[in-house]
C-alpha cells in the first residue's frame, strides 16, 4: 500500500483512515479543493457531516458559493446516500458511471467524488462497502475521475477499516503534530502552525508548549521569521486560561519576536479581549475572514459558518 | 528594553458601613445627609432603597439648598439626580450576583466622576428564610467594591425578624454609622470569616434537571456541547451561546481542577424555559467563598475564569455543603 501526502491528486480510487474529525475535514476539503481548482467537478456524498466540510472549506477561503450554485460542487442529500450506499452495488456503479459521464460531456476535465458513506456499514444482506470498492475500480477505470472513500474511526469499526483499506492501492494521510480528537494541530509552512478544533483544560497546556517550541525554534534558527504565525480559522473554542496563556506567551517575547494569530473568529477574539489581547504590544489578531450572517445557501446544504457548529 | 509593571498590593478604597434605623423615616433621616453631604461634594449618589425612601430623600433634598459643587477641578459638573442600582431579578436571591452587577453600574458611575455614595435599605422582602441573603450581599460588597472610591452605607432595622440580618450587618461593615459619622467597628470581620461561619444560602431547589452530564477533565467538550443546545434552546443567538458555552465552561474547569473529580452538570430545558438553567456540581471544598468578584490582576495566570462568567451570566451563585461545591447559573437570551 502506498501512503502519500494529501494532495488529493495522488490517484483514480484511493482512501484515507482519518484518526478525528479535525483531520476528517481537513482531509476532506483539501480533496475538495483540489477538484475546484482543477476545475473538475465534486461530488460530495453526506450523510450529517456536509456543514463541517462546508465550514472547512469556508476556513481554508475555499470560495464554495459559486462552484454550489453552478453545480460544479454538488452536495448528494443523506436519504439519497444512504439509498445509494444500501441499494444493489451495480445500481450504484451505474450511477457513477452516469455522472462521471455527464461531467464530463458538461465539458468539466475531470471529476471526483468523496463523502460520508459509514451508512453502508448496517445493510444486513451481506454485501459489504468492499464490494462497493470493487465496483468503484471498474468503473473508474478508464475515466477521467478520482474518489476518495474515507473511513474514519469514528464512524467505522476497525476490523471494517482493516478490510476496507487494503482494497486500496492508495492511502492519503496527512500528518499532525498533535491530534487528540478534540484539537489537531498541524503545521503549514516553517514557524506557522494551524490550529483546529476546540483548546480547553485537557489540551491547552500542549498549546502552550507549543508556542514556547516554536519560539525556541524560530530564535534557534538565523532564517526564521520575525512573526511566528498561528492559524486559528479553524479554532472553535479557547477557554479562558488559554485565551490568558497566549497572551501572556507573546508579552513574554523577546523584543525581536511577535505573535501573530490569524483568522480569529469572534467567540474566540471576544475571550482574547477579555485576556487583554489588545493591550499585549507583541500579539497580533486578526480576524476570521469569514461571512457571519445567513448567506442563502438553502437546500439544506448551507455551511455552518464560522460559529454555527461548536 | 520592556519596562514591567511591578505588582502591588489592592489598595482598599471602600467604606463600607451600616447604620441601624427605629423605622422608616428614620431610614431617610439618617441618609438624608449622607446624601446632602455627597451632592455638596459633587459625588454622584447611587441608592438602592424603597421607593417611598428614594422619595422621601428627593423631597428632603429638593427642600434643602440648591447643591454647591465645586467650580473647578474634576467634580466641577452638579452631579445629577441620585441613581437608583439594579435590584435582584429572577427567581433566585443571590446576594453575591447582586453585587457584582453593583460593582459593574458603580464603577461605570465614578469612571469620571471619582467617588460614589451609596445608600442601601435593608428590604425584608429579600430576607428569604432566614435573612442570609443580607450577610452574603454586604461580603461580596466587601469583596467586589474593595478597589472602589465608594462610601457605601446599608440601613438595617434594630430589630429585623430574622436576627441574622444584624448579626450578619455587625459582622460585614467595617464601619458604623453613628450619630451621623462613619466610626470603626471593632466587630467587623473579614468575608472570608463572616462566610466560613454561614455560607452563601442554597438557592431554592429546582426539580430534577432535565438532562445530567457528568464529567471530568476529558468530557468538557460534552458540558459545552450540552450548554450549547440548551442555550440554542433558550433561544440565544450565536454570540450569545458562545459566550454562554465560555462561562459554563470556565466553571466547569473550576470543578474538575479544584474538585473532588466526580462533577456534573445539570440543564433544565423544555419549551417554557426561555432562559439557560444549569448547575454545575462537584465534590470539592470552596476554598474562597465568593469566588469571581474581583478581576484579577492581569499577569495572574489564572483566576479569571469565574470573573468572566460572571460577567457573562445573569446569574451566577456559588454556594458549598457537606456534598461539595454547587454552582448555578441563569442567563437570558
Amino acid at each position: 500500500m502506498q501512503t502519500a501526502t494529501t494532495d488529493g491528486r495522488s490517484g483514480v480510487h484511493a482512501c484515507a483512515i482519518p484518526a478525528s474529525d479535525e483531520q476528517l475535514w481537513e482531509m476532506t476539503a483539501a480533496f475538495v479543493t483540489a477538484g475546484l481548482t482543477a476545475g473538475e467537478q465534486v461530488v460530495y456524498f453526506d450523510d450529517g457531516t456536509v456543514d463541517a466540510v462546508l465550514e472547512r472549506l469556508v476556513d481554508d477561503r475555499v470560495p464554495v458559493h459559486g462552484p454550489l450554485s453552478d453545480g460544479q460542487l454538488t452536495v448528494v442529500g443523506a436519504a439519497q446516500t444512504r439509498q445509494v450506499v444500501r441499494g444493489p452495488v451495480r445500481d450504484a456503479a451505474v450511477l457513477l458511471a452516469d455522472m462521471i459521464d455527464r461531467a464530463v460531456g458538461a465539458g468539466y476535465p475531470g471529476f471526483r467524488m468523496t463523502g460520508q458513506w459509514s451508512s453502508g456499514l448496517v445493510r444486513g444482506d451481506g454485501i459489504s462497502l468492499a464490494d462497493y470498492d470493487a465496483a468503484l475500480d471498474t468503473v473508474l477505470t478508464g475515466r477521467p475521475a478520482r474518489v476518495l472513500c474515507l473511513y474514519d474511526r469514528h464512524r467505522f469499526p476497525d476490523d471494517a477499516i482493516e478490510q476496507l483499506r487494503f482494497r486500496h492501492r492508495i492511502e492519503l494521510d496527512a500528518p499532525a503534530l498533535y491530534d487528540d480528537n478534540l484539537l489537531r494541530i498541524t503545521r503549514t509552512a516553517p514557524f506557522r502552525m494551524r490550529l483546529a478544533g476546540e483548546v480547553d483544560h485537557s489540551n491547552r497546556p500542549v498549546v502552550l508548549r507549543m508556542v514556547a517550541a516554536t519560539l525556541d525554534e524560530a530564535l534557534r534558527s538565523h532564517s526564521a521569521p520575525t512573526t511566528l504565525e498561528f492559524d486559528l480559522s479553524s479554532l472553535r473554542f479557547l477557554d479562558g486560561a488559554g485565551a490568558i496563556g497566549l497572551v501572556h506567551a507573546a508579552e513574554g517575547f523577546p523584543e525581536s519576536q511577535r505573535l501573530a494569530l490569524h483568522g480569529v473568529r469572534p467567540g474566540v477574539a471576544r475571550i482574547l479581549d477579555r485576556c487583554g489581547a489588545p493591550f499585549a504590544a507583541q500579539l497580533d489578531v486578526t480576524p476570521h475572514h469569514g461571512e457571519f450572517a445567513d448567506d442563502g445557501f438553502g437546500d439544506g446544504v448551507a455551511p455552518a459558518l464560522p460559529g454555527g457548529r461548536r | 528594553m520592556r519596562v514591567e509593571t511591578t505588582r502591588s498590593a489592592g489598595v482598599v478604597r471602600l467604606r463600607h458601613g451600616a447604620g441601624f434605623t427605629s423605622s422608616a423615616d428614620d431610614v431617610a433621616a439618617q441618609a438624608a445627609p449622607l446624601v446632602a453631604a455627597a451632592r455638596t461634594r459633587g459625588e454622584p449618589v447611587a441608592l438602592a432603597v424603597r421607593p417611598a425612601t428614594a422619595a422621601a430623600l428627593e423631597d428632603m433634598l429638593a427642600r434643602t439648598a440648591p447643591v454647591t459643587a465645586p467650580t473647578t477641578g474634576p467634580f466641577a459638573a452638579a452631579p445629577g439626580p441620585p441613581v437608583l442600582l439594579c435590584g435582584p431579578e429572577g427567581p433566585d436571591r443571590s446576594g453575591q450576583t447582586l453585587a457584582a452587577r453593583w460593582a459593574c453600574e458603580l464603577r461605570t458611575l465614578t469612571r469620571t466622576r471619582g467617588g460614589v455614595t451609596v445608600i442601601v435599605e435593608h428590604d425584608g422582602a429579600l430576607d428569604g428564610i432566614d435573612g442570609r441573603f443580607w450577610t452574603e450581599l454586604d461580603a461580596a460588597l466587601n469583596v467586589a467594591l474593595t478597589d472602589l472610591a465608594a462610601t457605601v452605607v446599608c440601613l438595617y432595622p434594630q430589630l429585623p425578624l430574622h436576627l441574622e440580618v444584624a448579626e450578619g450587618a455587625r459582622r460585614n461593615h467595617p464601619l458604623l454609622l453613628v450619630d451621623g459619622a462613619l466610626r470603626q467597628n471593632p466587630a467587623h470581620r473579614e468575608p472570608r470569616d463572616v462566610l466560613a461561619a454561614r455560607g452563601a444560602p442554597a438557592p431554592a431547589l429546582l426539580g430534577p434537571p432535565d438532562r445530567r452530564i457528568g464529567f471530568d477533565t476529558w468530557q468538557l467538550a460534552a458540558v459545552r456541547d450540552g450548554v450549547a443546545q440548551a442555550a440554542r434552546a433558550a433561544g440565544c443567538d450565536r454570540d450569545r451561546v458562545d459566550d454562554l458555552v465560555l462561562a459554563v465552561n470556565e466553571v466547569a474547569t473550576n470543578a474538575v481542577e479544584h474538585g473532588s473529580g466526580d462533577a456534573h452538570l445539570d440543564v433544565w430545558t423544555g419549551d417554557a424555559v426561555r432562559e439557560l438553567v444549569c448547575e454545575v456540581h462537584d465534590g470539592g471544598a470552596l476554598r474562597d467563598p465568593l469566588p469571581g468578584l474581583r478581576a484579577p490582576h492581569p499577569s495572574d495566570p489564572r483566576g479569571r475564569g469565574l470573573w468572566i462568567a460572571r460577567q457573562l451570566c445573569d446569574l451566577l451563585h456559588v454556594w458549598s455543603d457537606a456534598a461539595g461545591t454547587h454552582v448555578r447559573i441563569r442567563a437570558l437570551p
